[in-house]
Protein backbone atom coordinates (compact mmCIF):
# COMPACT_ATOMS: atom_id res chain seq x y z
CA UNK A 1 0.00 0.00 0.00
CA UNK A 2 1.89 3.28 -1.24
CA UNK A 3 0.69 6.87 -0.87
CA UNK A 4 1.31 8.16 -4.14
CA UNK A 5 2.65 11.16 -4.80
CA UNK A 6 2.20 13.27 -2.15
CA UNK A 7 2.39 17.56 -3.36
CA UNK A 8 4.75 19.73 -1.52
CA UNK A 9 2.50 23.52 -2.63
CA UNK A 10 4.44 26.32 -2.87
CA UNK A 11 2.43 29.53 -1.28
CA UNK A 12 4.95 32.87 -1.82
CA UNK A 13 7.70 31.42 -0.26
CA UNK A 14 6.56 28.89 2.19
CA UNK A 15 5.79 25.38 1.00
CA UNK A 16 2.90 23.11 2.02
CA UNK A 17 2.36 19.71 2.80
CA UNK A 18 -1.17 18.19 3.81
CA UNK A 19 0.21 14.44 5.24
CA UNK A 20 -2.12 11.63 4.51
CA UNK A 21 -3.70 9.73 7.44
CA UNK A 22 -2.40 6.58 7.13
CA UNK A 23 1.13 7.28 5.51
CA UNK A 24 3.67 4.38 4.98
CA UNK A 25 7.56 4.54 6.02
CA UNK A 26 8.64 4.47 2.06
CA UNK A 27 6.27 7.65 1.73
CA UNK A 28 7.23 8.89 4.81
CA UNK A 29 11.04 8.16 4.04
CA UNK A 30 10.28 9.55 0.46
CA UNK A 31 8.72 13.06 1.95
CA UNK A 32 11.93 14.08 3.80
CA UNK A 33 13.59 13.94 0.47
CA UNK A 34 11.02 15.40 -1.42
CA UNK A 35 10.10 18.41 1.18
CA UNK A 36 14.13 19.24 1.20
CA UNK A 37 14.65 19.51 -2.09
CA UNK A 38 11.86 21.73 -2.24
CA UNK A 39 13.26 23.84 0.09
CA UNK A 40 16.54 24.53 -2.09
CA UNK A 41 14.79 24.73 -5.57
CA UNK A 42 12.03 27.11 -4.41
CA UNK A 43 14.55 29.23 -1.79
CA UNK A 44 11.60 28.43 0.91
CA UNK A 45 11.70 30.05 4.25
CA UNK A 46 8.96 28.07 6.01
CA UNK A 47 7.47 24.71 5.70
CA UNK A 48 3.98 24.51 6.99
CA UNK A 49 3.16 20.40 7.91
CA UNK A 50 -0.93 19.80 7.78
CA UNK A 51 -1.27 16.80 9.82
CA UNK A 52 -4.82 17.60 10.14
CA UNK A 53 -6.17 14.31 9.19
CA UNK A 54 -3.14 11.84 10.22
CA UNK A 55 -4.85 9.87 12.97
CA UNK A 56 -1.93 8.11 14.42
CA UNK A 57 1.54 9.21 14.80
CA UNK A 58 4.09 6.59 16.04
CA UNK A 59 7.67 6.61 16.82
CA UNK A 60 8.56 6.35 13.49
CA UNK A 61 6.91 9.40 12.52
CA UNK A 62 7.13 11.81 15.02
CA UNK A 63 11.19 11.10 14.54
CA UNK A 64 11.00 11.81 10.82
CA UNK A 65 9.20 15.08 11.44
CA UNK A 66 11.56 15.81 14.05
CA UNK A 67 14.66 14.92 11.85
CA UNK A 68 12.67 16.59 8.99
CA UNK A 69 12.51 20.10 11.31
CA UNK A 70 16.43 20.29 11.86
CA UNK A 71 17.37 19.41 8.33
CA UNK A 72 15.12 22.63 6.86
CA UNK A 73 16.27 24.40 10.24
CA UNK A 74 19.99 23.56 8.83
CA UNK A 75 18.89 24.85 5.73
CA UNK A 76 17.92 28.03 6.84
CA UNK A 77 13.82 27.66 6.68
CA UNK A 78 11.12 26.95 9.71
CA UNK A 79 8.72 24.55 10.03
CA UNK A 80 5.29 24.79 11.79
CA UNK A 81 3.67 22.03 12.44
CA UNK A 82 -0.09 22.54 12.36
CA UNK A 83 -3.71 20.85 12.84
CA UNK A 84 -2.46 17.88 15.22
CA UNK A 85 -5.74 16.00 16.44
CA UNK A 86 -6.49 16.04 20.28
CA UNK A 87 -6.67 12.05 20.04
CA UNK A 88 -3.15 12.34 18.62
CA UNK A 89 -1.66 14.92 20.91
CA UNK A 90 -2.62 12.53 23.90
CA UNK A 91 -1.11 9.07 22.41
CA UNK A 92 1.86 10.96 21.58
CA UNK A 93 2.25 12.60 25.29
CA UNK A 94 1.45 9.21 26.93
CA UNK A 95 4.04 7.61 24.20
CA UNK A 96 6.58 9.71 25.74
CA UNK A 97 6.93 11.24 22.58
CA UNK A 98 8.60 14.77 22.06
CA UNK A 99 8.36 16.81 18.70
CA UNK A 100 11.83 18.89 20.32
CA UNK A 101 11.60 22.64 19.67
CA UNK A 102 9.28 22.44 16.73
CA UNK A 103 6.83 25.01 16.07
CA UNK A 104 3.28 24.06 16.04
CA UNK A 105 -0.32 25.55 15.35
CA UNK A 106 -3.37 24.57 15.96
CA UNK A 107 -4.52 25.35 12.07
CA UNK A 108 -2.95 26.33 9.01
CA UNK A 109 -3.67 29.32 8.76
CA UNK A 110 -2.34 30.17 12.08
CA UNK A 111 0.96 28.03 10.44
CA UNK A 112 0.85 31.00 8.03
CA UNK A 113 0.92 34.12 10.68
CA UNK A 114 3.54 32.13 12.84
CA UNK A 115 5.82 31.71 10.07
CA UNK A 116 5.26 35.64 8.73
CA UNK A 117 5.15 37.42 11.82
CA UNK A 118 8.83 35.42 11.88
CA UNK A 119 10.01 36.71 8.35
CA UNK A 120 8.83 40.28 9.99
CA UNK A 121 11.45 40.36 12.93
CA UNK A 122 8.63 39.30 15.12
CA UNK A 123 9.01 36.20 17.79
CA UNK A 124 7.06 33.46 16.68
CA UNK A 125 3.95 32.51 19.50
CA UNK B 1 -12.17 -15.19 30.56
CA UNK B 2 -13.79 -15.38 27.40
CA UNK B 3 -12.58 -15.33 24.21
CA UNK B 4 -14.82 -14.78 21.82
CA UNK B 5 -12.86 -13.90 18.65
CA UNK B 6 -9.65 -15.27 17.52
CA UNK B 7 -7.69 -13.66 13.87
CA UNK B 8 -4.39 -13.13 12.99
CA UNK B 9 -2.07 -11.24 10.91
CA UNK B 10 1.02 -11.61 9.91
CA UNK B 11 3.84 -8.97 10.31
CA UNK B 12 6.49 -9.49 7.33
CA UNK B 13 6.82 -6.54 5.71
CA UNK B 14 6.75 -2.81 6.58
CA UNK B 15 3.39 -2.21 5.08
CA UNK B 16 2.34 -5.18 7.46
CA UNK B 17 2.34 -1.93 9.90
CA UNK B 18 -0.33 -0.48 7.93
CA UNK B 19 -2.77 -3.82 7.80
CA UNK B 20 -2.30 -4.13 11.60
CA UNK B 21 -3.03 -0.55 12.81
CA UNK B 22 -6.27 -0.49 10.15
CA UNK B 23 -7.82 -4.01 11.20
CA UNK B 24 -6.96 -3.12 15.31
CA UNK B 25 -8.80 0.29 14.46
CA UNK B 26 -12.05 -1.25 12.95
CA UNK B 27 -11.84 -3.77 16.11
CA UNK B 28 -11.42 -1.38 18.66
CA UNK B 29 -14.05 1.00 17.03
CA UNK B 30 -16.36 -1.84 16.38
CA UNK B 31 -15.92 -2.86 20.52
CA UNK B 32 -17.41 0.81 21.30
CA UNK B 33 -13.92 2.03 22.61
CA UNK B 34 -14.03 6.13 21.70
CA UNK B 35 -11.69 8.10 19.52
CA UNK B 36 -9.11 8.75 22.28
CA UNK B 37 -8.90 5.24 23.39
CA UNK B 38 -8.84 4.05 19.79
CA UNK B 39 -6.00 6.13 19.28
CA UNK B 40 -4.15 4.77 22.11
CA UNK B 41 -4.88 1.43 21.05
CA UNK B 42 -3.63 1.79 17.66
CA UNK B 43 -0.36 4.16 18.36
CA UNK B 44 0.43 0.77 20.64
CA UNK B 45 -0.03 -1.89 17.79
CA UNK B 46 2.00 0.23 15.76
CA UNK B 47 4.97 0.53 17.95
CA UNK B 48 5.02 -3.41 18.92
CA UNK B 49 4.26 -4.14 15.21
CA UNK B 50 7.43 -1.98 14.85
CA UNK B 51 9.65 -3.69 17.55
CA UNK B 52 8.75 -7.07 15.53
CA UNK B 53 9.97 -6.13 12.44
CA UNK B 54 13.40 -4.29 14.11
CA UNK B 55 13.87 -7.39 16.10
CA UNK B 56 12.86 -10.35 14.99
CA UNK B 57 11.70 -9.41 11.34
CA UNK B 58 8.68 -11.42 10.98
CA UNK B 59 5.84 -12.24 13.80
CA UNK B 60 2.05 -12.26 13.89
CA UNK B 61 -0.47 -10.27 15.98
CA UNK B 62 -3.85 -11.64 16.95
CA UNK B 63 -6.52 -10.13 18.69
CA UNK B 64 -9.31 -11.19 20.66
CA UNK B 65 -12.40 -9.28 22.59
CA UNK B 66 -12.04 -9.96 25.96
CA UNK B 67 -14.60 -10.39 28.67
CA UNK B 68 -14.10 -10.72 32.20
CA UNK B 69 -16.88 -9.58 35.22
CA UNK B 70 -19.20 -7.52 33.00
CA UNK B 71 -16.47 -5.63 31.53
CA UNK B 72 -15.61 -5.64 27.93
CA UNK B 73 -11.87 -5.37 26.61
CA UNK B 74 -9.14 -5.92 23.70
CA UNK B 75 -6.52 -7.96 23.71
CA UNK B 76 -3.53 -7.56 21.19
CA UNK B 77 -0.94 -10.26 21.39
CA UNK B 78 2.47 -9.49 19.43
CA UNK B 79 4.38 -12.78 18.61
CA UNK B 80 7.70 -13.68 17.17
CA UNK B 81 10.44 -16.40 17.07
CA UNK B 82 13.06 -13.79 17.20
CA UNK B 83 16.18 -13.23 19.53
CA UNK B 84 14.08 -12.34 22.64
CA UNK B 85 14.59 -9.77 25.64
CA UNK B 86 17.68 -10.28 27.50
CA UNK B 87 16.51 -8.01 30.42
CA UNK B 88 12.98 -7.33 30.04
CA UNK B 89 12.62 -5.61 33.46
CA UNK B 90 15.51 -2.60 31.96
CA UNK B 91 13.36 -2.92 28.26
CA UNK B 92 10.14 -1.99 30.01
CA UNK B 93 12.35 1.08 31.24
CA UNK B 94 11.99 4.62 29.74
CA UNK B 95 14.90 5.67 27.16
CA UNK B 96 15.64 1.55 26.95
CA UNK B 97 16.28 0.79 23.51
CA UNK B 98 18.67 -1.60 21.84
CA UNK B 99 18.31 -0.67 18.26
CA UNK B 100 19.07 3.18 18.56
CA UNK B 101 15.45 4.37 18.29
CA UNK B 102 13.32 6.35 21.02
CA UNK B 103 13.51 3.87 23.36
CA UNK B 104 9.90 4.58 23.91
CA UNK B 105 7.91 1.07 21.94
CA UNK B 106 7.77 -0.49 25.43
CA UNK B 107 7.36 1.95 28.51
CA UNK B 108 5.24 4.17 26.70
CA UNK B 109 3.28 1.04 25.31
CA UNK B 110 2.26 0.50 29.02
CA UNK B 111 1.20 3.82 29.54
CA UNK B 112 -0.97 3.86 26.90
CA UNK B 113 -2.54 0.42 27.37
CA UNK B 114 -4.37 -1.01 30.66
CA UNK B 115 -2.36 -4.21 30.64
CA UNK B 116 0.97 -5.36 29.60
CA UNK B 117 2.38 -8.56 29.81
CA UNK B 118 5.96 -9.45 28.09
CA UNK B 119 7.00 -13.23 27.99
CA UNK B 120 10.35 -13.95 26.27
CA UNK B 121 13.07 -16.40 26.05
CA UNK B 122 16.54 -15.63 24.98
CA UNK B 123 16.99 -17.13 21.25
CA UNK B 124 13.31 -18.39 21.24
CA UNK B 125 11.27 -15.01 20.72
CA UNK B 126 8.71 -12.69 22.14
CA UNK B 127 5.28 -12.37 23.25
CA UNK B 128 3.92 -8.84 24.30
CA UNK B 129 0.35 -9.01 25.14
CA UNK B 130 -1.63 -6.17 25.65
CA UNK B 131 -5.19 -5.06 26.95
CA UNK B 132 -7.54 -2.05 26.85
CA UNK B 133 -10.73 -2.45 29.32
CA UNK B 134 -14.35 -0.49 28.10
CA UNK B 135 -14.77 2.34 30.34
CA UNK B 136 -18.51 1.95 31.76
Amino acid sequence: MTNEGIAVIKVRDVLMVVIPPEPDDETVSNLQNQILRAIEKNEASGLVLDISTVEVLDSYFARMVSETTKMVALMGARTVIAGMRPSVAIATIELGLTLGNTLTALSVDRAFDILHNASNGMKPR
Amino acid sequence: MIEKQDHEIPIRLESDIITVRKQVRTVATDLGFGLTDVTRIVTSASELARNIMSYAGAGVMRWFAIESEHRTGIELTFADNGPGIIDIEAASEPGYSSNGGLGMGLPGTKRLMDEMEIQSEVGEGTTVIIKKWLKK
